[in-house]
């Protein structure tokens, strides 16, 4: 009879144990991206605001459809596997590592909910005002005047991003390493805009003016 | 039977199996006579009645025998592993038969780039041909690889030819391999890289020479005459630690 009882008890427990595992539900969504998250946090920072000596950008706060956009570029090969791209190479496989369903969705979403975190100046060169003159004949079409980009035309959001990281994707945009694969219609836009300043000191212009623009 | 688990590709795999196989079969030996003999022995002298147990130094001659025989037994065993070691290193590390072709393998976080020499089996050429993550080799023809890597310690491990390679920043490493089996392998870092080490994956091709010359037909490098040097000057003003990552379109994946 107590033997019985015993293993009663015993198989109460099993099934309690089990239930309670299962009462857990997945998360989703924002949730979900926020787990996810912590594969970004060793190089993108806690609260997304990038690292300069890993030349990761800051993420937080970009727009979810560009994030979904650019980790589904980095998953097909469409950014990060062009011969020298040290930043898209670390990124490319990262991107890959979300493939649980949700995953990609997830993190983008989360990611879009941080705040815009403040960037340091890195970049001492660059004149300004030629950069304006610049900017509000070629770069404002599409990133608007407050340089928040605009989703209609596939442009994110560049005010308040880190002025090394303009600079370094102006020069990935004018060499080809980046918006010249097939499949990267907006890249190919990007480039051909990259490809109307002349030389390396007009890049850093437009970058300085984009670094003044203030972040709304 | 290694072979059912992972396939033999290259000339050298079967060297490395044999070696594997020694050195299981001689450790296994003495793994199991001496778990048998331990055994024997809590049997042989478990508890019984009105004996009692003794304390015993080993000091001994009949006793210490128990241990310096298989000692130097082992010791004469482990000179077997040493000498079919070496061989098949020296083979593998210290011997570079000439080469059929040669390419070039750049490891960083956390990918692997190709260049194969192209048509004109010449390395540094202008028909060069650069992949990312996928190297294609001819079967039957030797070729040996320039291994670099551009930021930390990672390892060039292809286990269907039971070949791995570190790789060191600023040490460029000659090694070779011969493949003799068609198919697709694959390629993985097998040194802590950081946190893509995991994923940092590739696929090696191992095919005819008409369907290489193919390959190398449908990759030959396109030209892009609107690609500028311009950017390639001055990427070091900024604040970022990481070597130079531009590089003109030519010859890109």
């Amino acid at each position: 009879m107590l033997k019985k009882a015993y293993i009663g008890l015993l198989a109460v427990a099993a099934l309690a144990a089990v239930l309670a595992g299962c009462g857990t539900a997945p998360a989703t969504g924002a949730a979900q991206g926020k787990l996810v998250f912590n594969t970004c946090v060793p190089c993108h920072g806690e609260n997304g605001g990038g690292n300069a000596r890993l030349r990761a950008p800051a993420i937080a706060g970009l727009p979810e459809w560009y994030l979904v956009r650019q980790l589904q570029n980095f998953q097909k090969d469409v950014r990060g596997a062009q011969r020298d791209d040290m930043e898209g190479h670390r990124m490319r496989p990262m991107a890959r590592s979300l493939y649980h369903p949700g995953d990609l969705e997830g993190v983008a979403k989360y990611v879009a909910g941080l705040p815009i975190v403040p960037q340091a100046q890195t970049m001492t060169e660059g004149d300004k005002a030629a950069g304006e003159t610049t900017y509000t004949s070629v770069c404002i079409a599409c990133h608007a005047a407050d340089g928040k980009g605009m989703e209609a035309v596939g442009s994110p959001r560049i005010a308040g991003q880190a002025d090394w990281y303009l600079y370094l994707q102006l020069q990935k945009f004018h060499s080809g390493m980046r918006g010249t694969h097939p499949e990267d219609t907006y890249g190919a836009q990007m480039r051909a805009m990259a490809l109307t300043l002349a030389d390396s000191t007009a890049m850093k212009d437009v970058v300085a003016y984009i670094r003044s623009i203030p972040v709304k | 039977m290694l072979e059912r688990f992972i396939p033999a590709a290259a000339s050298y795999s079967g060297d490395v199996d044999q070696l594997v196989w020694l050195v299981t079969i001689l450790v296994g030996f003495w793994f199991i006579a001496a778990e048998a003999m331990f055994f024997w022995l809590i049997f042989r002298f478990r508890k019984k009645e009105g004996v009692k147990a003794q304390y015993i130094t080993g000091k001994e001659k009949h006793l210490k025998q128990w241990i310096n025989i298989p000692h130097a037994l082992v010791l004469v065993f482990d000179v077997f592993i040493i000498i079919a070691a070496i061989r098949v290193w020296v083979h593998i590390k210290q011997t570079l038969p000439p080469a059929d072709r040669t390419v070039r393998v750049t490891s960083q976080q956390w990918a692997w780039t190709f260049q194969d020499p192209g048509a004109d089996d010449s390395l540094d050429t202008e028909d060069d041909v650069f992949t990312t993550d996928e190297l294609h080799v001819e079967k039957d023809k030797t070729y040996h690889f320039k291994l670099e890597s551009k930021d930390v310690l990672h390892s060039f491990f292809i286990p269907a030819f039971r070949m791995k390679q570190d790789a060191v920043p600023g040490r460029i490493y000659t090694g070779w391999f011969k493949p003799t089996r068609a198919g697709d392998y694959d390629i993985l870092c097998a040194e802590i890289c950081g946190i893509g080490h995991g994923v940092m994956g590739a696929k090696l091709v191992v095919e005819s020479a008409e369907e290489r010359a193919a390959w190398l037909a449908a990759h030959a490098p396109a030209v892009d005459e609107t690609a500028t040097d311009a950017t390639a000057t001055d990427a070091a003003s900024t604040d970022a630690t990481s070597s130079d990552s531009t590089s003109a379109a030519a010859g890109q994946q």
